[in-house]
């Protein structure tokens, strides 16, 4: 629908993560390099899970039980990638501390750390958004528009884009929450996240009934500002905490 | 805070050359979508020498003369690469660096100014041909100038290596599917066996130009980092004192790196960088490839002006896949006295000028596909090019900075266009996801 309209459902998609690169992200380049990383490693996962589902694709458009089980395998083996490549980040964690130490500078800061895992989750989030919603853009810069035939009041490319951007954020953020889980061992945290990305990942599946879609992307928004509150709770309570342990020494 | 962190300034080389050929990339990405060009099998260019691929052919037929097609190729880029030995070797240096300023003004004159006049037309942008021409030739006398002079501003030197490389990919992606593949995976291959072998032409050329302290006559692309001065001690050998442990920094590669310092004259000592590695400079494999797309540029004009000519050697020498280290052993440098040099030196990796060709040439031709597989190509690249620059850190010596990248850059796009795209769309286009 012309190229203003190509750019517009573009920037709704990823505007707020690029708000975010350009502030956080840009500013270190360590930051850029794990970005690259995980939008890599999600690359990997999705082409491992179109790998182990060709045989059976194209699956029927009006059953519904073959996208479950779809969807459920995916979130399933992302989120075993999300605790694998937390180990990874780990020892990247040690690399770096005995780097730090042996050119007698101060070790990773609480607040380094959040920001990789920030990072990483941006990077997850990047390549849902470029993967399921960009690179079916180009049409939109086109002449005309697309519907389909289950949410009709929409076009195809906005109702995507919207879609994204609550995707963006549940992984940008989820991130966050799974590795302070996993670091500090908080099975709370731990669990929310898998418990998260399958609930949006389900609710897209309402999408599949007739005008499913005006039930399902608030619903969906529902649980992308969930993750958000629960992220920013913790975060807050984090440097709390740290700030009360270094006690009256000002940093 | 007022103690910073390792994370300020941790990784600022490989930014450094990255960012560039991300430019270069999405640039070429852009002018393929926009100008949509197909590739026109009626020219015959050194790449088209034994077969010109017509789309109704069989796959047997297709592969047969793609792969002739990459085999002559190679081969004609492997023999202006020993020329160029030979010609550096009795010390035609001069004659080298004014024909490396001749194919810039060659290659910006006139591909450049094809694409500008394809953008025009495409745009219907309104100037006249006078205002065109002048434009024209006020940028490529700038560009020609940027190449070996030593008092412009590295910024205009970057950005017209960078234009460069999109100029030469947009041109080589005019080539036909098949034999564009094919090409590719052989220059890789060829890379790899010229840099690393104990026969190979670049690595001749590394050898000499290192035990004569004088800088390869090539294109290169230099990313200086601007890391401040109060960060240097940290700064500039962060990556390899990271990967290569601190008591590995002063082996024998540092040696090499100190002897440069010391013999060249100082107004050398920013291009003189050493290791580089991968630059393309090393001519070997970006001068065939500059001297085949001036062939096919050649081609055109040759049939209004009736001369071929030697256009071969052309874009050849400008572009050798080699990537270089500069300047790492700051922390060696610094007992040996030569701390004020040293400061003046400018940190940074050299890539040269044919990965970037070569890169955009995959990434446009991905392009041509999907906007999936230029994002599966781009990353399989970048990672790529990550993976070749620590194992520069590690070996401290001229790497091939093809090989990585393009494989896995062939890889993950027959993997994405195979696999990944019937599961992605069938999936997005029910509006499920994951």
């Amino acid at each position: 629908m012309t190229v203003a309209a190509g750019i517009g459902y573009a920037l709704l998609a990823l505007g707020p993560s690029l708000s975010l690169f350009v502030s956080v992200i840009s500013r270190k380049p360590f930051l850029i390099l794990t970005l690259l990383s995980s939008t890599l490693v999600w690359l990997v996962s999705l082409i491992v899970l179109s790998g182990l589902w060709r045989p059976f694709l194209p699956l029927k458009a009006n059953v519904w039980w073959p996208y479950t089980l779809l969807v459920l395998s995916s979130v399933c083996f992302q989120e075993a990638l999300r605790f694998l490549f937390w180990k990874l980040y780990m020892r990247l964690e040690d690399v770096l501390d005995s780097f730090a130490d042996r050119i007698s500078r101060p070790r990773l800061f609480l607040t380094d750390k959040l920001q990789i895992a920030l990072a990483g989750g941006l990077g997850h989030g990047v390549a849902h958004a470029v993967f399921f919603c960009l690179s079916l853009l180009p049409p939109a810069f086109g002449p005309a528009t697309f519907y389909v035939d289950r949410c009709s009041k929409v076009p195809f490319f906005l109702v995507s884009a919207i879609i994204a951007l609550a995707f963006v954020t549940i992984h940008t953020f989820s991130m966050v929450i799974a590795f302070e889980g996993y670091a500090k061992g908080n099975k709370v945290d731990q669990v929310i996240v898998p418990v998260i990305h399958l609930s949006a990942g389900m609710l897209t599946l309402v999408n599949f009934a007739s005008e499913g879609c005006v039930i399902g992307v608030p619903l969906l928004y529902l649980v992308a500002s969930l993750t958000l509150l629960h992220c920013g709770k913790m975060v807050w309570q984090r440097l709390i905490e740290s700030r009360n342990q270094s006690g009256p020494t000002l940093r | 805070m007022e103690s910073s962190s390792i994370l300020d300034s941790l990784g600022v080389e490989i930014i450094g050359v990255m960012a560039p050929v991300s430019i270069c990339m999405f640039l070429v990405v852009l002018l393929t979508y926009s100008l949509s060009v197909t590739s026109d099998p009626q020219i015959r260019t050194a790449a088209n020498l034994i077969y010109i691929e017509n789309p109704s052919d069989s796959a047997t037929v297709k592969l047969e003369g793609s792969l002739e097609n990459a085999i002559v190729f190679v081969v004609l880029v492997a023999a202006v690469t020993f020329v160029l030995v030979l010609l550096f070797y009795f010390n035609f240096t001069n004659f080298l660096k004014h024909y490396m300023r001749f194919s810039a003004f060659f290659v910006l004159g006139t591909m450049g100014g094809a694409i500008f006049l394809s953008i025009i037309q495409h745009f219907s942008i309104p100037v006249d041909s006078i205002t065109c021409f002048i434009l024209l030739f006020n940028f490529t006398i700038l560009g020609t100038l940027s190449v070996f002079s030593e008092g412009m501003p590295i910024v205009v030197r970057q950005c017209y290596m960078v234009v460069m490389g999109i100029v030469v990919a947009a041109w080589f992606t005019k080539l036909p599917e098949w034999t564009t593949w094919f090409i590719l995976v052989a220059l890789a291959l060829y890379d790899l066996v010229a840099v690393l072998a104990p026969g190979g032409p670049l690595k001749l050329l590394v050898e000499l130009a290192s035990t004569r302290d004088e800088e390869l006559p090539a294109m290169v692309y230099e990313a200086r980092p601007t890391v401040s001065r109060s960060h240097r001690g940290g700064g500039g050998s962060s990556l390899r004192v990271l990967v290569g442990g601190g008591g590995g920094v002063l082996d024998s590669g540092s040696v090499e790196l100190q002897a440069v310092g010391d013999g060249a004259a100082t107004h050398n000592l920013d291009y003189n960088a050493v290791a580089v590695m991968d630059i393309d400079s090393v001519d070997g494999v970006g001068r065939s490839r500059e001297g085949h797309s001036a062939s096919s540029v050649s081609s055109e004009p040759s049939r209004e002006l009736g001369s071929i000519g030697n256009r071969e050697s052309v874009a050849e020498e400008e572009m050798s896949p080699l990537v270089e280290l500069m300047g790492w052993g700051d922390n060696r440098e610094e007992p040996r006295g030569l701390v004020e040099e040293s400061d003046n030196i400018d940190r940074g990796i050299k890539l040269g000028l044919g990965d970037f060709i070569f890169y955009s040439v995959l990434v446009g031709r991905a392009a041509m596909y999907d906007l999936m597989t230029v994002y599966a190509c781009y990353l399989a690249i970048i990672s790529g090019l990550g993976c070749t620059l620590i194992l520069l850190s590690v070996y401290n010596k001229a790497l091939p900075a093809l090989p990585i990248s393009i494989m896995l850059g062939v890889v993950f796009y027959f993997l994405t266009r195979l696999l990944m795209e019937p599961f992605v769309v069938g999936v997005s286009t029910n509006l499920m996801m994951f």
